[in-house]
């Protein structure tokens, strides 16, 4: 009897019940964790959790993972299709069948007008690829725009130019397991724990059995930086210089892996002059990290057996994104690091189905990492497709970056956007604003009717969600994993694949060309498309041939390449082991990476950098996570972090407003004020509508075209505190 | 043994306080031996398919269940670090092998170590705020929004880029002394010999939230929506089937752990009873330990609003401090007093009125002061006690409103065993019966009720009571009124004597109490008598001296009170310490006022009675003014009662808008006091998927 109780009180804990359990994997970040969702005996979803046999997560989830089954019926899903004349008008509800014959017959007539190019599409990287096919089939081959692309643009785009520029084809060649075998991880941008908390529990799992250096390249203390071995608080922009510097104290000092680079790679000497320019002596005045901490990890990271770097959005979202991963591959290059457990150079992609967008959607190309520019790849696809090769350009068109000014110009008089929100998620808010309101016809293709760009569209289709529908995902390990449709579209929305072989039927092409019914069938056509050589003759890395659904499933997720005569059901943990790349000569590119400064810099006038990122609770514009209690109520608006020091010289007060201002415009944010950030720094994360990027400059990059989203320049201004609270409040409608 | 392992030890004895105070006590718990239980990997894993072989039906195991997740064999102490046996069952005259009955189920779980306390392992070195933790707790718990078994907060300090940031998650810590048990009136909360796990129902609770007072690590949850407390289960049905819960399952930091009390997990080298931000485990002994290896800056922040950071003391633990928050400037801030504790205000004052205005002349008759013997023999007595049973009722009565569910207001005499606030309850009930019992005694000698018996119903009670002893009941049901009444303002008192609440837990909880009671008894009993007297054409000089006196008394005393409290909180620099910094500056205004009138009250209050012992309050030698006493000193005394009554209400307000419990630090948003009251002032909690619930009952 404890506390003299003999009567103990009833125990009564909530109980799912599940009935079965359906296999997916998740659909919000490139981690690639295999979820289950449990239905009970009415086939309701009332439960999931992680798969505890998949490779990827091992059982474990994330918060957002944790709660994503509470997303299906959400506020803010569409339930029907929507339509009107003018974006100032209000919406009527109309038929799938009048939303899709008023889109087809406005394509037409915009194309007909202006040219084919006058309609551009921008599609995202949260489709499943079967969709992401079957759209670039549609845009490529029937509608025949080439002002086509993706919101990747915004995220990859970097590491996807890196990887073509340094090895000749994209496709991050190492894997989670890496981990495991390393003896020095370098972190450049990439937050993990906040980011990709799954991948970050892989890496502690590793470092809990076996201590290795962990390097962390990041301008705020975020956690990983804290349990870092070495921190390098680096000044934004400049991971270019400091890069270049390790490889002068390497190279000069003879640590690097002269055989591999002899044997694997071409262009050293040109790499060997150009980093002489870079001693460390000067090189720390421009990154901020002292000479002697640049010498000590340069000494580390080569000196490691094995070595591997990984990044994410501090590298991408940069005027030097592109030659920034060029360099990190240079410096896993020099040091023999590629193709080898530990040794590697892993961009982490940001969101759920990034790498399926490069794969398949033809956004920067054509079907399976081919190319417009290449006429092999023309002919094969045109030939596949059944199509006149002629009907594509020669040339890959804009980019999303590129479409908006477009749009501007008076270029572009149509756009059809799948599955994201440029009026959050793109800098400069205002000139996106502006954008919208000029073009004569705007198509929305979102799971939610809420989300802010629908505020000009002229019609509106709803889309299914996740599990509402079935395909594959391919994540950052290039590990392609299925989603099994569990449950019908919520209300009349529709599959992404139903409305893109819907529209296609309302084309001339579209009659000509097979879409499959079926994404299983579509998965059929892309498995063909991967087999075989690449056109100068190396192998097809992108090679998919060997996996169906049942084989994804039982292995929980397969690797690519895994090819028809591979057997078992593991795919290739890592690209290029062999030392042989897709690249004309079959060896890597080692390139020299001068850097340039032309980021806007804090000055007088606007005295601080603005830097963005993103929280754990919240996914992309919070179209989902802002509706879901659980994880929307550990940031439920936007704030800023801020330095103390500087707080006070200006009298800013912790949990107060501030208004800032930049070039571009203003924004009303909360302040935290947290020694996280350096004096010279506010960082706000990107997720709120109608914040950071109202005041982001994103000055693009020129092979890319990713926005400099991180570096930029802001001025905090006070502002009444009754009315920052208003306009906080009336900007967060979820 | 390692070195590693003997440097673990050393922290464990040297650093940790409750480690070290409890080498004292008998327990079988060494420092070393605690050290040397080091849980070893969980065996061999289950075959694929066979996952539930061997298990109960409690939960369902996933296949290939992760090594992780299920709980480790282990060779456990005996007694913990507080010399408390660790296998619960033995205390107990149950069976090894009972049910816990989790949903009815009558299974017994096939935990071999079921029946010994368990709890959470932290390593606060390693966690990284992710959430997982507590969104698996959601999940499994459907839990709403805004509230949370787990939650997670942290600590920062340091200067860029040497900045440190210590999440902290922390749930129930199913405490072997269980002040939340002992202090539900209710009964609600059972201590459960199977794995130690402090349970609660919710459906016994009534909603009071005492228990939420008396935790100090914000256990327990009150849900303003659904009016009940609800907390952490322990997840005893994963248990049961020997997996952990599904917070640490979820763990994606390596951060948090579970397993039976006292044994360090596999690759850990400390188990420590506190980090930063942790209150002191002397208050309830908590089933928790800690792994914090890493340094951390000599001050930790808190960013959200609660006026307290904490330092390193030369001993190496964190102890709270002072964070002024709020600058130093004063405020009134008036509207802020008007809260969701105004019920309670209102309860204690009327309460502790309600027992002055029966105490002090039903006492001072028993003390043979003529007048006041005159005055019980009057008929107005009646009316006295009536009243005195009515502001006692009606403060009951608020103290049932504050319920979040009122209908189940009778169950808060349950546990008379432990819970102060049962008891305080029963003394107010029992002062309330003994009132009605002297107001029926009363009733039958009252000549007005006679009176009005005969002329409207023609019956002559007289007749019927001759017989019965109606003075001496009268006397004994005052007396037994009396006793209870002083018994019920005793543990209303110790209501809030709480460690949790070091604001509160200082005499001069006492003085204010018995202060009020004096004060405000003399005011409300004084009309009456003093009115009464009149009427008879009794002298009114002496119950006026009397009573004023006694008002003097009480006020003196809450005043002497507010004095230790502000010299003892000035020196202090906890929680107590932070709620009168709060006092001081977001309040100071008001506080200044309240006590410029106890001064003012005090002084004036002096001066009226010497003048009356001087005499110069008479109005002599005019036959023709019957009441005596000049009518200036009633316009004077007025005033005072009135001013009194005024302080009485700031004071009380700022007694319970003030208190800063000994809580778990929170983060931004998440439980983050001042946020919470932002997002209501301006419109954000109106989305209930803000987190921030309104604050309705």
């Amino acid at each position: 009897m404890l506390f003299g109780r003999k009567k103990r009180k009833p125990i009564v804990i909530p109980s799912k019940k599940v009935a079965q359990w359906k296999y997916t994997t998740c659909n919000y970040c490139s981690t690639g964790c295999s979820i289950e969702i449990g239905l009970n005996e009415q086939n309701k979803i009332v439960t999931t959790r992680g798969h505890a046999g998949a490779d990827v997560n091992r059982g474990k989830l994330c918060i957002k993972g944790i709660l994503e089954h509470e997303l299906f019926e959400s506020p803010g899903r569409g339930t029907e299709p929507l339509i009107r004349d003018k974006h100032f008008e209000d919406f009527e509800p109309t038929s799938w069948d009048h939303a899709l014959d008023t889109t087809a017959t406005k394509i037409k007539e915009i194309q007909a007008k202006y040219g084919r190019d006058s309609f551009a599409i921008v599609s995202s990287g949260q489709l499943l690829t079967e969709e992401f096919y079957t759209l670039g089939k549609l845009a490529r081959g029937v509608i025949g725009t080439n002002n086509y692309d993706g919101n990747t643009t915004l995220c990859m785009a970097s590491a996807v130019s890196g990887y073509k520029r340094s090895f000749g084809a994209d496709g991050p060649p190492g894997c989670y397991d890496d981990f495991e075998h390393t003896h020095c991880l370098m972190a450049f941008g990439s937050n993990l724990p906040e980011q990709h908390p799954i991948i970050y529990w892989r890496l502690k799992e590793a470092l809990e059995k076996r201590h290795f250096p962990l390097i962390v390249v990041d301008p705020r203390v975020t956690m990983l930086a804290q349990f870092a071995d070495i921190h390098l608080p680096i000044t934004p922009g400049t991971d270019c210089v400091l890069i270049n510097a390790m490889l002068h104290v390497i190279i000069n000092e003879g640590l690097q892996d002269q055989a591999y680079i002899d044997a694997h790679t071409q262009g050293f000497e040109a790499v060997k002059a150009l980093v002489q320019d870079y001693d460390p002596k000067q090189a720390q005045h421009i990154c901020g990290i002292d000479e002697d901490t640049i010498r000590n990890v340069a000494r580390i990271y080569a000196k490691a057996p094995a070595a591997m770097s990984i990044w994410t959005m501090g590298i991408n979202q940069s005027t030097h994104g592109s030659d920034g991963v060029a360099n990190i591959n240079n410096l896993n290059m020099i040091t023999g690091n590629i193709g080898k457990p530990g040794g590697t150079s892993l961009s982490i992609t940001g969101q759920c189905n990034a790498m399926g967008t490069r794969e398949w959607s033809s956004c920067s190309g054509l079907p399976g990492y081919r190319y417009l520019e290449n006429e092999a790849d023309r002919n094969e696809i045109a030939d596949f497709w059944g199509i006149d090769p002629e009907f594509f350009p020669k040339k890959r068109g804009l980019a999303e970056t590129d479409i908006f000014p477009a749009i501007e110009t008076g270029e572009i008089k149509g756009l059809w956007i799948v599955a994201t929100n440029p009026m959050t998620s793109m800098p400069n808010t205002a000139r996106i604003r502006k954008a919208l309101e000029k073009l004569d016809f705007l198509v929305i293709q979102d799971v939610y009717r809420d989300v802010e760009t629908n505020q000009y569209s002229h019609v509106y289709l709803p889309a299914s969600v996740w599990a509402e529908k079935e395909g594959t995902h391919t994540n950052t390990e290039r590990r392609v994993n299925l989603i099994c449709n569990v449950l019908p579209p919520f209300k009349n929305s529709k599959p992404d694949f139903w409305i893109f072989n819907q529209l296609a039927k309302r084309f001339d092409n579209g009659q000509m060309i097979h879409f499959p019914e079926t994404p299983e069938g579509a998965f059929e056509e892309m498995k063909h498309l991967s087999k075989g050589k690449l056109s100068h003759g190396g192998p097809r890395h992108l090679d998919i041939s060997g996996m169906t659904y049942q084989k994804i499933e039982a292995a929980r997720g397969i690797q690519w390449p895994f090819r028809e005569q591979d057997e078992g059901l593991k795919g290739t943990a890592r690209l290029y082991s062999d030392g042989l790349f897709p690249t004309a000569s079959g060896k890597a590119n080692l390139l020299p990476i001068s850097f340039y400064n032309n980021n806007e810099q804090p000055c007088d006038e606007y005295p601080f950098w603005l830097n963005s990122g993103r929280v754990v609770e919240h996914f992309h514009t919070r179209t989902r996570t802002g509706k879901i209690g659980n994880c929307n109520k550990f940031s439920p608006t936007a704030y800023m972090e801020m330095n103390p020091d500087a707080a006070k010289e200006l009298g800013v007060e912790h949990q107060s407003y501030v208004r800032l201002t930049s070039r571009r415009g203003d924004a009303v944010v909360m302040v935290q004020l947290t020694h996280r950030v350096p004096r010279n720094m506010v960082f706000i994360p990107f997720h709120y509508h109608d914040c950071v990027n109202r005041l982001t400059l994103g000055l693009l990059d020129p092979y890319s075209r990713q926005p400099a989203f991180k570096q930029c320049s802001t001025r905090i201004e006070p502002i009444d505190q009754d009315e920052a609270a208003r306009i906080n409040v009336e900007r967060r409608a979820f | 043994m390692t070195s590693q392992i003997t440097e673990g030890s050393k922290l464990h004895s040297g650093s940790d306080k409750a480690g070290a105070g409890a080498g004292a006590g008998v327990g079988l718990f060494t420092p070393e031996t605690g050290s040397s239980i080091k849980v070893t990997k969980a065996n061999a894993l289950p075959k694929r398919g066979e996952e539930q072989l061997g298990r109960s039906n409690h939960w369902e195991v996933r296949t290939e269940e992760q090594a992780y997740a299920y709980l480790p064999k282990t060779d456990s102490e005996i007694e913990n670090r507080y010399g408390k046996r660790i296998d619960l069952v033995e205390l107990t005259d149950n069976p090894v092998g009972r049910s816990m009955f989790i949903n009815d189920n009558p299974a017994v779980g096939t935990n071999p170590d079921r029946n010994k306390q368990h709890g959470f392992f932290f390593t606060a070195d390693n966690c990284i705020g992710c959430h997982a933790c507590e969104s698996a707790c959601a999940e499994k718990n459907d839990t709403p929004a805004h509230l949370a078994f787990r939650s997670v907060g942290y600590v920062e300090g340091g200067s860029y880029p040497d900045y440190k940031r210590m999440n902290i998650s922390m749930a129930c810590n199913h405490c072997d002394d269980p002040v939340c048990l002992k202090g539900c009136p209710t009964r609600a909360y059972t201590k459960h010999a199977e794995y130690g796990a402090v349970l609660q129902d919710p459906e016994t609770c009534f909603g009071c939230g005492y228990c939420t007072w008396v935790c100090p690590y914000n256990a327990p949850q009150l849900d303003p929506v659904k009016g009940t407390v609800s907390k952490c289960n322990m997840c005893v049905d994963r248990l049961e089937v020997g997996l952990k819960p599904a917070c640490v399952s979820a763990c994606v930091g390596n951060a948090l752990d579970f397993g039976v009390i006292e044994d360090t997990p596999e690759s850990r080298e400390q188990c420590k009873t506190s980090i930063p931000g942790f209150p002191s485990p002397e208050i309830t002994r908590p089933n928790i330990r800690f792994q914090q290896t890493k340094s951390m800056p000599e001050e930790m922040t808190r960013t959200d609003s609660m006026p307290v950071k904490y330092r390193k003391g030369k001993d190496g633990q964190y102890k709270p401090v002072i964070d002024q928050k709020v600058g130093k400037q004063q405020h009134w801030n008036l509207a802020k007093l008007n809260s969701r504790e105004n019920p309670l205000v209102l309860f204690t004052l009327f309460a502790q009125a309600a027992l002055g205005t029966f105490m002090v002349p039903f006492l001072a008759a028993l003390a043979g002061v003529e007048i006041f013997e005159l005055f019980m023999a009057s008929d107005m007595m009646l009316v006295l006690v009536v009243t005195s049973l009515f502001m006692t009722s009606f403060g009951l009565f608020m103290s049932v409103t504050h319920l979040g569910k009122p209908f189940r207001f009778y169950r808060g005499f349950n546990n008379l065993r432990y819970s102060p606030m049962s008891r305080e309850g029963l003394g107010l009930a029992l002062f309330s019966a003994g009132l009605g019992l002297m107001a029926v005694c009363l009733l039958a000698t009252n000549t007005w009720f006679s009176e009005l018996l005969v002329s409207g119903f023609d019956i002559e009670l007289s007749g019927l009571t001759l017989a019965l002893p109606l003075v001496n009941l009268t006397l004994g049901a005052g007396v037994f009124a009396a006793i209870a009444g002083a018994a019920g303002l005793y543990y209303m008192n110790q209501c809030y004597q709480i460690k949790a609440r070091p604001f509160w837990n200082h005499w001069q909880t006492v003085t204010s109490f018995v202060g009020n009671s004096m004060s405000l008894g003399a005011m409300v009993s004084g009309v009456m008598i003093l009115s009464t007297l009149a009427v008879l054409s009794l002298p009114l000089l002496p119950a006026l001296q009397l009573l004023g006196g006694v008002w003097l008394v009480g006020v003196a005393l809450e005043a002497i009170g507010l004095i230790g409290h502000n010299r003892d909180l000035n020196a202090s620099e906890n929680e107590g310490g932070a709620a009168h910094y709060i006092q001081c500056t977001t309040f100071g205004k008001t506080y200044k006022l309240r006590n410029l009138m106890l001064t003012l009250n005090i002084f004036a209050g002096l001066t009226l009675l010497a003048l009356g012992e001087l005499g110069l309050l008479n109005t002599q030698g005019l036959a023709s003014e019957p009441v005596g006493v000049n009518v200036w000193a009633f316009v004077a005394w007025s005033v005072i009662a009135l001013i009194n009554c005024i302080s009485a209400v700031i004071g009380r307000a700022l007694f319970y808008n003030l208190v800063i419990p000994t809580t778990m630090p929170g983060a931004f948003f998440w439980k983050n006091k001042g946020f919470e009251q932002h997002a209501r002032d301006i419109g954000l909690a109106d989305n209930p998927a803000c987190g921030v619930a309104p604050l309705a009952h």
